[in-house]
């Protein structure tokens, strides 16, 4: 029960990878490709290769496994994608926090109970994968805090004191095996803002869950996530927060494409929603073009300009 | 309810061995409850839910509102002092449940997964544009999201053409292969 | 005519200490009495009021420095000193003791051990936002702002509302301490008590998950909070600290009626459990005496005072303590070294 729940970065990652191998998501690289390409380019600055691997599938995530349909498919699914990660010989690291949650959950589960992950290998063995064991998930957003000062020197365009809340998600934090910052009150986000020159803003229901998980964003819109969201928005617009950041494509989902919908009832909040990672890039001067603004229901444009960024730059 | 009648501990066990918990550790302290996403919504509060196991109230728990808009948010988990897996035990009712043909108390839920999965058994992903059709029509809602499916048309998001996975017959051999849990 | 030449050597002059000095000295032996601040008292110097009878404890500190006053001849009191160096000899220790500018060397030819505990740290509950909100405080340090409220009432604004959170660092295996700190209901339950004394107007919200008074006069203490002074007990353990309006929102279930609740509020006070101090840990080492998995002494097979050759201990350094409690264990360690004393003298005539 004592384990460690909170390590210094140079703990978690001792040592700067030279390449990683880099865990599409589904979520991610559909709705917000630029996500993907902007963690690319910053790896690229930073002098990171990134590999992967077109044959991984998506996690499964907890739209799976909270179903309770299919426990045992979880397994396999999850056991599959950690023999392509092995193979690959790279440190795995995950730009979503439901795949790193569910990843680290159910390799934890196959760690411990090597009946489970018999059954999982007797599942893929036949289709020539076989998970080996292991059960150390990264997720992006701790190789940036780690690299953090290298980020900073790298700065070509500051913040200019733009005001960003950060929306950690519950995946993240909610992780038992030893995590970066604590889930009672994180500040390495903010921290990484303030390198970047922006302003980090600790509202109020900074840490509301979004809401969408296990697929109640599809299913439970207007009764439960819409409400749940309005709050933690109207916290934001009373702090004066003028951009969110996320780190889970499925929070930047859920916080970006409800925004119409409240407003189509009389609540206008108009606040962008991009990932960290693309955040990062603006800040180390990738171009605009790169970064997939479009996706965005939420128009990024209102805090391009106050960057300074034209939509050619 | 006379105590000794309505339990012979049993459910509690079995919890206990299928999610590698120990109820008896639970201080009964309502921490989870207090940081429960949708706590304010469920019929039963997370704490409510560790007391309805140790009462044996099968029925009650695999019946509830609950386990449907939980959002897996884990903070039960991480404010819990004796750090029990709530959210374990939610995914082993909601198996549970399923297994029992207990539909859901909120059906789109149900027929959400139920969808997700057939379209993953059929082409090895999640065709987003057939499945949201096909749920439209299950909730009797044709136009719901049709804001946004416009929207998404428009930027070029939706992908109308269909494909399958190469090898589909090793994903639907997954299907094919489940080795049940013991109960 | 007793032979004065036999020294004890009390280290910590809280009141586990004093009480157990002063009855080693009005037996007619030498005590040093050690302390590493530069006043003596312990954590009572520090309380604004004690449970259960709303006592002065500062009069009870001054009572207990005039009887010390009484005994100058053979009790020395050495304040801002500390224990540098022991080495075990025949029927004794060699210590070398140590202030700002000096070191005494001496012989003892007994040790009790009276260092007290400590507050456990309860910044690694950042729900809570200790450290984060100014708001946010641990029990010592609400005592501190209670006697700076009765000093000046007149010139302070009531504050609107007050919680107090039990069982923070206590009973949660998560953090490591599963025990119980046994004096946080009490003392919550007398902070709380002062509040409503001082400002009635201010509510007050007690969250626990039981409490406990298992004492004379305690669960009657307790209930006189309640239902006298009307301070509202929720049960639940509060889950999150929030800044809401510039005050600060807490959440939690209230757990009798199921239903997640929440209550804004001016100031946190977290009834932190307690915890042994660093010096101990050193002290147990130099003495080689055996402690408990968290620090606290052990006491040896059959005595309850004693913790190895010729090394007593009293009070909070064994567990968490109340005042009485802490003055019956000091009086029990004299008893002990009085008797070792004796022993020692019939033996070498």
């Amino acid at each position: 029960m004592n384990r460690v729940r909170v390590v210094e970065p140079d703990q978690r990652i001792p040592e700067v990878p030279e390449a990683i191998f880099l865990f599409r998501s589904c979520t991610g690289s559909m709705e917000y490709p630029g996500t993907e390409n902007a963690i690319k380019e910053i790896l690229k600055l930073l002098g990171i290769e990134v590999v992967m691997d077109p044959d991984q599938t998506c996690c499964s995530g907890y739209l799976l496994t909270c179903s309770g349909y299919l426990p045992e498919f979880s397994l396999g699914v999850t056991a599959r994608n950690m023999s392509i990660i092995e193979k690959s010989g790279l440190p795995p690291y995950v730009f979503c926090n439901g795949c790193y949650g569910y990843l680290s959950e159910l390799t934890h589960i196959m760690e411990h109970n090597p009946a489970y992950k018999d059954m999982a290998n007797g599942l893929i063995g036949s289709l020539g994968y076989h998970y080996k064991g292991g059960n150390n998930i990264f997720h992006v957003q701790e190789l940036y805090y780690r690299l953090k000062d290298e980020i900073a020197g790298k700065v070509v365009r500051p913040l200019n004191g733009l005001r960003v809340g950060c929306h950690y998600g519950c995946h993240y934090l909610a992780n038992q095996y030893g995590i970066l910052d604590d889930g009672g009150y994180p500040a390495f986000h903010e921290e990484l803002i303030e390198a970047l020159g922006g302003t980090p803003v600790f509202y109020k229901e900074r840490q509301m869950c979004c809401g969408y998980s296990v697929g109640r964003g599809f299913t439970h819109k207007e009764e439960l996530v819409q409400p749940h969201l309005y709050k933690k928005f109207k916290s934001a617009r009373e702090a004066g927060v003028e951009l969110i950041t996320t780190v889970c494509p499925g929070c930047n989902v859920a916080l970006d494409r409800e925004q119409p919908a409240l407003a189509k009832k009389g609540y206008e909040f108009d606040i962008p929603v991009i990932d960290m990672g693309q955040l990062i890039a603006l800040a180390l001067g990738v171009p605009v073009e790169k970064l997939g603004f479009g996706a965005n229901t939420v128009s990024v444009d209102k805090v391009l300009k106050k960057l300074g960024v034209g939509k050619g730059d | 309810m006379a105590l000794d009648s309505c339990t012979n501990y049993s459910l509690q066990e079995e919890i206990q061995r299928n999610c590698d918990v120990n109820l008896d550790t639970c201080y009964e302290c309502g921490k989870c409850s207090g940081g429960c996403s949708n706590g304010h919504i469920f019929d039963f509060t997370p704490r409510k839910i560790i007391q309805l196991i140790k009462l044996g109230q099968e029925n009650t728990l695999l019946h509830m509102d609950a386990l449907w808009i939980c959002v897996a948010c884990n903070i039960c988990w991480d404010r819990c002092p004796s750090s029990i897996n709530i959210p374990r035990i939610m995914d082993y009712l909601r198996e549970k449940a399923h297994q029992q043909g207990i539909t859901a108390t909120r059906p789109q839920v149900e027929t959400f997964h139920r969808l997700m999965l057939d379209s993953i058994y059929k082409r090895g992903r999640v065709a987003e544009v057939p499945m949201m059709i096909q749920y439209n029509l299950a909730i009797g809602n044709l136009f719901n999201e049709s804001g946004m499916a416009a929207r998404m048309l428009l930027k070029g998001k939706l992908r109308p053409v269909l494909t399958s996975v190469k090898q589909i017959q090793t994903v639907r051999q997954m299907f094919n292969n489940p080795k049940k849990k013991e109960g | 005519m007793q032979n004065t030449a036999k020294t004890a050597l009390v280290i910590g002059a809280g009141p586990a200490g004093i009480e157990a000095a002063l009855k080693i000295g009005q037996a007619g032996y030498s005590v040093i009495l050690i302390e590493k601040e530069k006043q003596i008292g312990g954590m009572v110097g520090k309380l604004c009021s004690s449970f259960p009878r709303w006592e002065n404890p500062q009069e009870m500190l001054d009572l207990k420095t005039r009887e010390l006053g009484k005994f100058l001849s053979n009790i020395t009191l050495l304040t801002n000193t500390t224990l540098k160096f022991c080495e075990p000899v025949e029927k004794g220790y060699l210590v070398i003791l140590e202030d700002s500018d000096k070191e005494l060397n001496v012989k003892v030819d007994a040790v009790v051990l009276a260092t007290g505990f400590d507050l456990f740290d309860a910044s690694v509950y950042g729900e809570y936002g200790y450290g984060i909100y100014p708001g946010v405080m641990d029990a010592l340090e609400f005592e501190n702002q209670l006697k700076d409220w009765s000093a000046h009432k007149s010139q302070t604004e009531a504050p609107g509302a007050i919680a107090f959170f039990k069982c923070v660092g206590s009973r949660d295996r998560s953090k490591g301490n599963p025990y119980c700190s046994k004096i946080c209901c009490m003392y919550t339950a007398k902070q709380a008590g002062l509040v409503k004394e001082l400002f009635p107007e201010t509510k007050c919200y007690v969250f626990y998950m039981d409490y406990r008074s298992a004492g004379k006069g305690y669960e009657e203490f307790v209930r006189s909070v309640i239902e006298e002074k009307h301070v509202h007990y929720i049960r639940g353990r509060a889950s999150k600290v929030l800044p809401q309006n510039n005050r600060l929102l807490v959440r939690a279930e209230d757990t009798l009626m199921g239903i997640p609740i929440e209550v804004e509020v001016d100031k946190v006070v977290l009834a932190t459990g307690v915890i042994p101090r660093k010096e101990t840990a050193r002290l147990v080492e130099a003495f080689g005496i055996n402690t408990d998995q968290y620090g606290f002494i052990e006491s040896e097979f059959g005595s309850p005072a004693k913790a190895g050759k010729r090394v007593f201990f009293a009070g909070g350094c064994n567990f968490a303590i109340e005042l009485p409690g802490a003055q019956y264990q000091g009086a029990a360690a004299a008893a002990e070294v009085i008797n070792l004393f004796y022993q020692d003298e019939q033996e070498e005539r």
